[in-house]
């Protein structure tokens, strides 16, 4: 680890604050964050410290109050609403701690959205769906819908889907909270081989300590919506 | 996104919701169809007015009439009105009149309207009629339709032509059995000896009046059939039609009504009115200028058609608000159902602008659904409103047949109506999506994805 990698996020001053009622809420304080491309970066923290809200700004999902995001030369905190689509569509994949897939669409019909959404053709988005369920072991349950499928499968699919478009970044946003403790170790497992296999840079908030100890590069703790303790896991 | 499977998606989510889908491509269905009955109705008036006009011979008809006093006659009679004053207004319509008309360069047949009042019957029921006096190059015109037994031939033969409608109210329900039947004529003449020595006053208190009672027989040679919308309409409703050769042997009063006394000039009545046939309908205003110089004035049907043309526009637009009544509920059912589907919908529409779905997409995915609801009413409505059409048609059929009417075709279906109607239907259905496609494309994913 002593090569210097590139630089793919780095996000500078971040802030959000929600309007509650009245009531001015900051969910981010000024968050600097630099994530090199190639890294396991885990992000932690007790819930209300904003790692949510972190996520949904790197994702694209939201946009923050202040502060600047850059990935991969972007800046994605300056893009319109039409860029950001498309940032989220081929440069940010996202998975969720409730898998969010669409439950009247198969397993593959799931992986084909955001293909179908780039544009391509049926054959070719059939063919790369059908792969990539392949990559994740699922080829056999292609045709099942989510609720056919257990818990640890779902978040499989979810992860292909993330795949879909050749992303540079995986967001994974509590990956594992709505899952067994064995069930969480093979999808942990499942996004570090990504990362390790395809070089692909992950971003994970969970508070499982034990996981990410063993498959983060470093862990980025939050509190109060700031970064308390930057840094590889000690 | 393609074009097609944002259709895909609209229509897996219709088929998803397959009542309420239903449901509300029902209210567009019903919509378009009165909106397609109403019109067809109108186009259906319209070219029955314009069709039994073009056979009737009536735009080639001038009536002329003598200035002055005109009798009071019910809306009906409106084509009796002049339109302008005459130029002379003691010019007589009389024989001499007559001829002068007939020698118009551009007149084919001028003869006069002579009628009188008759007790007419075949042994049974006797009906109260104006027989009317026509010569036979009228009578065999195409304007009068006789659809049993034949048109007098000539305007010296005996016999006469009855209408269908007359027969009726004689009791005889089958036309043809009533041709070569003799039909019994009253009328009323002034016994002119008994008149010197006439006091009124008996008359009413039961004395011997005047007035003598003369009944001829003439056989029935055709019948005339009823034309559902107007066509020669003087003609036909007068129920019977003698030739003038017969007609001057019959005694009678030398006027149907009291008003033909105050026409009177020096003396002398005249016709009430003379019908005039022109050759062409381009010799219309070459003969009219004719008659007028002549001091007589005139009525033409076909300056009365462009009145009705311009009805019929009117007419046309009342239905259409009508039938449009029903499409803005019908749009406002589409609003409700698209509302709704957004707000079911929240998560999954959060979920695709995740994975990478644009405002665009979300918004073409809404609109299509929207598009689908109304193509898909449209097309039904198209089905509804002329099975509904076909079914009123049957039921004014039977309702007139029983009236001895024709059968006759209320409605028109050109073939715009339906392709206007499918149209007009995805246009509003389209408009009816803006506003959902604009509210689903705004969601927030943040929001949506948090929403349970």
């Amino acid at each position: 680890m002593s090569a210097p990698a590139p630089l793919l996020v780095e996000a500078k001053g971040l802030a959000k604050t929600y309007l509650v009622g009245d009531v001015r809420v900051a969910a981010l304080a000024g968050v600097d964050l630099v994530v090199e491309e190639g890294r396991f970066v885990a992000v932690t923290g007790a819930s209300g410290s904003g790692k949510s809200t972190l996520l949904n700004l790197l994702g694209g999902l939201d946009t923050p109050s202040a502060g600047t995001i850059e990935v991969g030369g972007a800046i994605i905190s300056a893009m319109g609403r039409e860029d950001l689509a498309r940032y989220r569509r081929s440069v940010a994949g996202m998975i969720f701690q409730s898998f969010n897939l669409v439950p009247a669409r198969t397993a593959l019909e799931n992986v084909e959205l955001p293909l179908i959404f780039a544009g391509l053709e049926k054959s070719e988005r059939r063919r790369r769906a059908a792969e990539l369920l392949a990559q994740v072991g699922l080829a056999h349950r292609a045709r099942h819908r989510p609720s056919e499928l257990s818990g640890g499968e779902q978040q499989r699919v979810a992860v292909a889907r993330a795949l879909a478009n050749g992303p540079r970044l995986l967001l994974a946003d509590e990956p594992t909270g709505n899952l067994d403790s064995r069930t969480s170790r093979e999808i942990v497992g499942l996004i570090a081989g990504l990362n390790r296999e395809r070089k692909l840079t992950i971003i994970m908030v969970s508070h499982e300590e034990g996981l990410v100890r063993e498959f983060a590069h470093e862990i980025v703790r939050l509190r109060d919506g700031r970064v308390v303790e930057p840094g590889g896991p000690s | 996104m393609r074009f097609k499977d944002a259709v895909d998606f609209a229509l897996a989510s219709l088929r998803k919701r397959r009542l309420r889908t239903f449901l509300t491509a029902a209210g567009v269905m019903i919509g378009i169809g009165a909106l397609v009955s109403m019109i067809s109705f109108g186009k259906g008036m319209q070219k029955n007015v314009t069709q039994a006009f073009k056979a009737s011979d009536l735009f080639s008809t001038i009536v002329v009439m003598p200035g002055g006093g005109e009798a009071p006659q019910g809306g009906s009679e409106l084509r009796r009105q002049p339109v302008e004053e005459a130029s002379r207004p003691d010019a007589v319509l009389d024989d001499a009149a007559l001829a002068a008309i007939a020698a118009l360069p551009g007149v084919r047949l001028a003869y006069p309207d002579i009628g009188f009042p008759a007790m007419v019957g075949l042994g049974g029921p006797q009906e109260f009629r104006l027989v009317q006096v026509i010569p036979a190059a009228v009578a065999a015109s195409s304007g009068l339709k006789v659809g049993w037994g034949r048109p007098y031939s000539s305007d010296d033969e005996e016999g006469v032509v009855v209408s269908r409608a007359l027969l009726r109210r004689l009791g005889v329900t089958d036309p043809a059995s009533a041709v070569g039947r003799k039909l019994r004529l009253t009328t009323v003449s002034i016994d002119l000896g008994r008149l010197a020595t006439l006091d009124l006053g008996s008359i009413f208190k039961g004395g011997s009046s005047p007035i003598a009672q003369e009944t001829y027989e003439f056989p029935i040679l055709g019948v005339t059939e009823i034309l559902a919308f107007g066509g020669e309409a003087n003609l036909t409703a007068n129920a019977v039609m003698i030739p003038p050769g017969p007609a001057k042997r019959i005694k009678r009063l030398p006027f149907s009504s009291i008003w033909d006394l105050f026409r009177m000039r020096n003396g002398k009545a005249g016709y009430s009115a003379v019908t005039v046939k022109l050759g062409s309908l381009g010799d219309l205003n070459r003969v009219r200028t004719g008659i007028h110089g002549l001091g007589f004035a005139t009525f033409a049907p076909a300056d009365q058609f462009e009145e009705i043309t311009r009805a019929f526009v009117v007419m046309d637009m009342v239905l259409a608000a009508v039938g449009m009544i029903a499409i803005i509920v019908a749009a406002l059912g589409i609003v409700n159902t698209m509302v709704m589907s957004i707000l079911e919908r929240y998560r999954e529409i959060g979920i695709m602008k995740a994975v990478g779905a644009s405002d665009g997409d979300i918004r073409r995915i809404f609109f299509f659904e929207s598009g689908a609801i109304g193509f898909a009413g449209g097309a039904a409505g198209c089905l509804l409103g002329w099975a509904v059409s076909l079914l009123i048609n049957r039921i004014i059929d039977l309702y007139l047949a029983r009236q001895g009417m024709p059968s006759v075709a209320y409605f028109a279906f050109p073939f715009w109506i339906f392709l206007g109607a499918v149209g007009f239907a995805v246009m509003v259905s389209l408009a009816s999506g803006i506003y959902p496609a604009r509210r689903a494309a705004r969601v927030d994913p943040v929001v949506a994805l948090r929403h349970d």
